[in-house]
């Protein structure tokens, strides 16, 4: 059985890019969120193994959202995928639990990689 | 005391044990000798005592027999007995002598020690009985008389004999002795019985005393018997009863039974005398035989003391013997065992394990060597492992650490190990130290360390960046992706000197047994790598700058430029010397002076059109206005030498640039006049659009030299730069803008002309524009506000006077500085040339219409004349 994904991004065209990007790979994409609030309310209802968090975001930012989406589910996998050059915030991101860090722009080949590794497969 | 005891070696210990029990045993050995010793003398002692003792008796039972008689002679009054008185009397005498032969036999010295004073008291009344015998010879005392005497002597010869055998420790023997004692008195009243019966038979009558005597004598022989019987053993006693139950026994009781009626004594009183003494002599038998019994006894118990003694003291000395050798060889080999594991135990403690300590007995302490050999074996044993560990371990050092060692200390990164509290190993590469400047690394908190070098937040950052390194739930690669001192720039200080670097950081976890032991870090110093880029870049701007000037350059005339390069050279270098000069420390006219010179160039290059060195000199302006609204110092005075010289440079340069341009052109000669040294006014034609189109106004230049005249070589530059400042005023504050200008009613574009002529003397520059002319309460107002003069002196000024305000130094009728004017130099600048050249000047102005000056400078005489 394959981990739920959720992916959680302003930016529409990001989104797609994920998505697309993972299409080859064995995962059940199970929704999208824009923003914070969103992705949290989302969490809520589908429970997803995996979540794909931006940080830089409206309405709630990507580490408040981390913090609740702990807050409702602890063994989620979630994945920081951000544009942000702060290295401290990344930091803050892993503190509260985040497993997983990527730098945009990705594409399918290391977002393969950091999930094998997020989700403790072998890499084939 | 006990601690005392505790603490003394083991030999002596055993003396503590030993000496008491041997005094012991020789104290118990003594007695047990002495008691044997005191047996045997004893027992000796008695022996020879009896021996005595029967002489002594024997003695006394002749006496008995003596008194017998005697008492039978003296009653029968010399008749009857007197042969048989003689016979006795040497029968005594004989066995008297039996007995001092006896005496001094010599056998018998220790007993005569011990009873000397009553064997001298015996023999003291053994002499009585000479007299004695003479008074009974004599007849001249009665026979009871004789019977008391010889009873005396009979008396202390048998208490004699009891004292000398009364002295024994045999309980037996005494007992048998008392037993003798009494059958001895027991016979001595037999025999005194004898004596008054015979006495009495004699006389045949009793008479009352001795009745009475005699019955006593009877009881009391009698009860002596009786003391016998009790006391003494059986065999005596059956002796006694076996012997004394003869025929004269019963005729002894018969006649002690007459004696008792006192009836008629019609009895012989020698058959008294004779049944009486063979009974006597009955009782001497059993006293005999008591006596050999006793001494008997006696021998026994002697040689059975010296038996028991000697086997005593040779059982004793065996014993003895046996347990000194016993004692000794357990204690000798006790403490030689114990010094045999001192000594090895000591050996131990010394480090030397080769032997092994040999104890044969199986005792503890054989025990405790054997557990010695075991210990030692095993120390050797982990000796033996050490050892090759420590061969290990020094293979391992000369071959792996001896490597890092020297990898270590050529290594360029600087290499060194966190632990979990981010601790810096003791053990890092030597670089570490040139990187940060720092000797004291080793050991620091790599966060402490990092304090003074980087941002807080940088800092803040690392701290949590090393905590999740060291969490073994973060995926290394994720948590490496965010080192925010991936690349960073430091500020490290030595002596003093803060230098800037850029140092790379790089975190690898280094893992023991699957878990996360120590973080590997290494740090690269990338300044040199970083600086090379910077300056690439730098380079690059440069060579992009110098493509520009090469631009600049070849947009203008190689001549104009050359005279622009040469006189801004020496108008820069003139400012060196001033400065070098300056001996007050006021340098407010030293800068006045370069702002004069720098407005002048900054207007040449607009003229010629060289944007680059226009600018530069702007920016010197900049920095000297800035300084003249304070009080001006050296100091501050150097930043502005500081440009001009750069600017000198650059000028430098560009003259190298053109010396080379010019070389391309001579070899490549093109057509026209490029390379004419004559100033060409289409420079300033260009200088003069220039400034033009910048402040949006429309401006054309005329120029006529009827006469020909040739500029000297001295005066281009002069004319030049006034030209310069005039066209430049003329068309920032003079000529109107297009719009009004058709408003006025005058064209579009603005005219500025120049004339140029000479006389003998003088040469003349006529210069005119149709601007708006000088506006003369303008001027006032600029005059008054720059402080130049006040309003009262303005009252009583005449117009050419207040005409002439513009020629004051810092007077500018801009309202605001650029480039072209405002600075209020320009005029200023140009009457210092004319005066310079010893000229003249005239203006005249009709507001509204037209600004025209007039400029004298003196003929020169030359060799070339520049033609106009």
């Amino acid at each position: 059985m394959s981990e739920r994904l959720l992916i959680v991004d302003d930016s529409s065209v990001m989104r797609r890019t994920i998505e697309k990007n993972l299409s080859d790979y064995d995962l059940e994409i199970i929704g999208q969120a824009s923003n914070g609030a969103e992705a949290v309310q989302m969490v809520e209802d589908e429970k997803p193994d995996v979540v794909t968090l931006d940080i830089t975001m409206p309405e709630m930012d990507g580490i408040s959202c981390l913090e609740e989406i702990m807050k409702i589910n602890p063994d989620t996998k979630v994945m920081i995928i951000t544009a942000l050059a702060d290295k401290l915030t990344g930091l803050i991101a892993l503190d509260k639990g985040a497993r997983g860090f990527m730098y945009k722009p990705v594409n399918a080949n290391d977002l393969a990689k950091a999930f094998d590794k997020l989700l403790k497969r072998d890499g084939k | 005391m006990i601690k005392r005891l505790n603490n003394l070696p083991i030999r002596q210990k055993f003396a503590v044990i030993i000496i008491p029990l041997i005094v012991i045993i020789l104290a118990f050995d003594y007695l047990q000798i002495r008691y044997y010793y005191l047996d045997y003398s004893d027992s000796v002692r008695l022996n020879k005592a009896i021996i005595v003792g029967v002489e002594i008796n024997h003695v006394v039972h002749e006496i008995q027999k003596e008194r017998s008689i005697s008492s039978g002679y003296l009653a029968n009054e010399g008749n009857g007995f007197k042969q048989k008185l003689e016979r006795q009397r040497y029968r005594t005498d004989s066995t008297l002598q039996q007995y001092y032969n006896e005496l001094s036999s010599g056998k018998l010295d220790k007993l005569m020690e011990l009873h000397r004073k009553d064997l001298d008291e015996l023999n003291g009344f053994f002499e009585r009985l000479t007299p004695l015998r003479k008074n009974i010879d004599q007849r001249s005392i009665s026979s009871e008389e004789s019977i008391e005497r010889f009873s005396k002597i009979n008396d202390v010869s048998l208490n004699t004999v009891i004292k000398l055998i009364d002295e024994t420790r045999d309980k037996e023997i005494a007992q048998q002795i008392h037993a003798t004692i009494y059958f001895l008195k027991s016979k001595e009243y037999a025999s005194i019985e004898r004596a008054i019966g015979t006495q009495a038979f004699s006389h045949s009558r009793i008479d009352f005393d001795l009745y009475k005597r005699f019955t006593s004598l009877v009881a009391q022989q009698n009860s002596y018997l009786d003391a016998f019987r009790i006391i003494s053993n059986k065999e005596s006693i059956e002796y006694h009863d076996q012997l004394l139950k003869g025929e004269e026994v019963l005729e002894v009781n018969r006649m002690r039974q007459v004696l008792f009626d006192n009836d008629t004594l019609a009895e012989n009183p020698n058959y008294w005398y004779d049944v009486s003494t063979t009974k006597i002599n009955l009782l001497k038998k059993v006293e005999d035989y008591m006596s050999d019994t006793i001494q008997a006894r006696t021998e026994v118990i002697a040689s059975q003391s010296v038996r028991n003694f000697w086997t005593f003291l040779i059982l004793d000395i065996a014993i003895g013997i046996a347990a000194f050798w016993l004692m000794t060889t357990i204690v000798t080999n006790l403490i030689k065992n114990v010094a045999t594991l001192e000594a090895y135990t000591k050996r131990i403690s010394k480090g030397d394990l080769k032997k092994k300590v040999v104890i044969p007995t199986k005792d503890e302490l054989g025990q405790y060597a054997n557990t010695f050999n075991q210990m030692v074996l095993e120390i050797r044993k982990s000796q033996f492992a050490l050892r090759k560990q420590r061969d290990k371990a020094n293979f391992m050092y000369k071959n792996i650490y001896g490597v890092s060692l020297v990898v270590f200390e050529n290594i360029e990164q600087g290499i060194f190990l966190l632990d979990k509290d981010f601790k810096i190993s003791k053990f890092h590469s030597k670089a570490m130290n040139a990187i940060f400047n720092n000797e004291r690394i080793a050991g620091e908190n790599f966060t402490n360390f990092m304090r003074p070098l980087i941002l807080p937040r940088e800092l803040e950052a690392l701290e949590m960046f090393m905590r999740h390194l060291f969490n073994e739930d973060m995926d290394e690669e994720v948590v490496n992706q965010l080192n925010p001192i991936d690349q960073v720039k430091i500020h490290t200080e030595a002596h003093g000197v803060v230098s800037t670097k850029y140092i790379r950081v790089e975190f690898t976890r280094i893992f023991r047994k699957g878990k996360i032991q120590n973080i590997m870090v290494t740090v690269s110093d990338e300044t040199e790598s970083i600086l090379l880029q910077q300056h690439l870049n730098e380079a690059e701007k440069k060579k992009q700058q110098e493509t520009e000037r090469v631009l600049s350059i070849l947009k203008i005339d190689p001549s104009i430029l050359r005279g622009f390069l040469h006189n801004s050279r020496k108008m820069l270098k003139g400012i060196s010397e001033r400065y070098e000069n300056n001996e007050s420390d006021d340098y407010t006219e030293l800068l006045s002076f370069t702002f004069n010179i720098i407005h002048n160039l900054k207007g040449n290059a607009v003229v010629i059109g060289m944007e680059l060195m226009a600018n530069k000199f702007h920016d010197i302006e900049e920095t000297i206005t800035e300084l003249k609204s304070k009080k001006v110092r050296g100091k501050d005075f150097l930043a502005v030498l500081y440009e001009v010289d750069e600017a000198d440079r650059m000028i430098g340069e560009i003259s190298e640039m053109l010396y080379k341009i010019v070389n391309i052109y001579q070899k490549f000669p093109t057509e026209g006049n490029s390379s004419s040294n004559i100033i060409n006014l289409e420079n300033l034609e260009r200088g003069a659009e220039n400034i033009a189109k910048e402040v949006g106004k429309k401006v054309k230049l005329t120029f006529q030299n009827n006469d020909k005249v040739v500029l000297p070589e001295a005066y281009v530059d002069p004319f030049n730069d006034m030209m310069i400042q005039l066209v430049r005023n003329s068309i920032v504050h003079g000529i109107e803008s297009p719009s009004s200008r058709e408003e006025s009613g005058k064209s579009e574009t603005g005219e500025i002309k120049m004339q140029v002529s000479k006389n003998e003397h003088e040469m003349f520059i006529q210069y005119e524009d149709d601007g708006r002319g000088l506006d003369l309460e303008k001027i006032k107002l600029q005059a008054v506000e720059k402080g130049i003069i006040t309003e009262t002196e303005l009252d009583s000024m005449e117009e050419s006077e207040i005409v002439n305000l513009i020629f004051h130094e810092g007077f500018s009728t801009a309202d605001e500085a650029d480039m072209h004017a405002g600075r209020g130099q320009g005029m200023n600048l140009v009457k210092s040339i004319i005066s310079d050249c010893k000229g003249a000047y005239d203006i005249s102005s009709s507001e509204g219409q037209a600004f025209q000056m007039m400029i004298k400078l003196p003929i020169l005489e030359t060799e070339e004349q520049p033609e106009i």
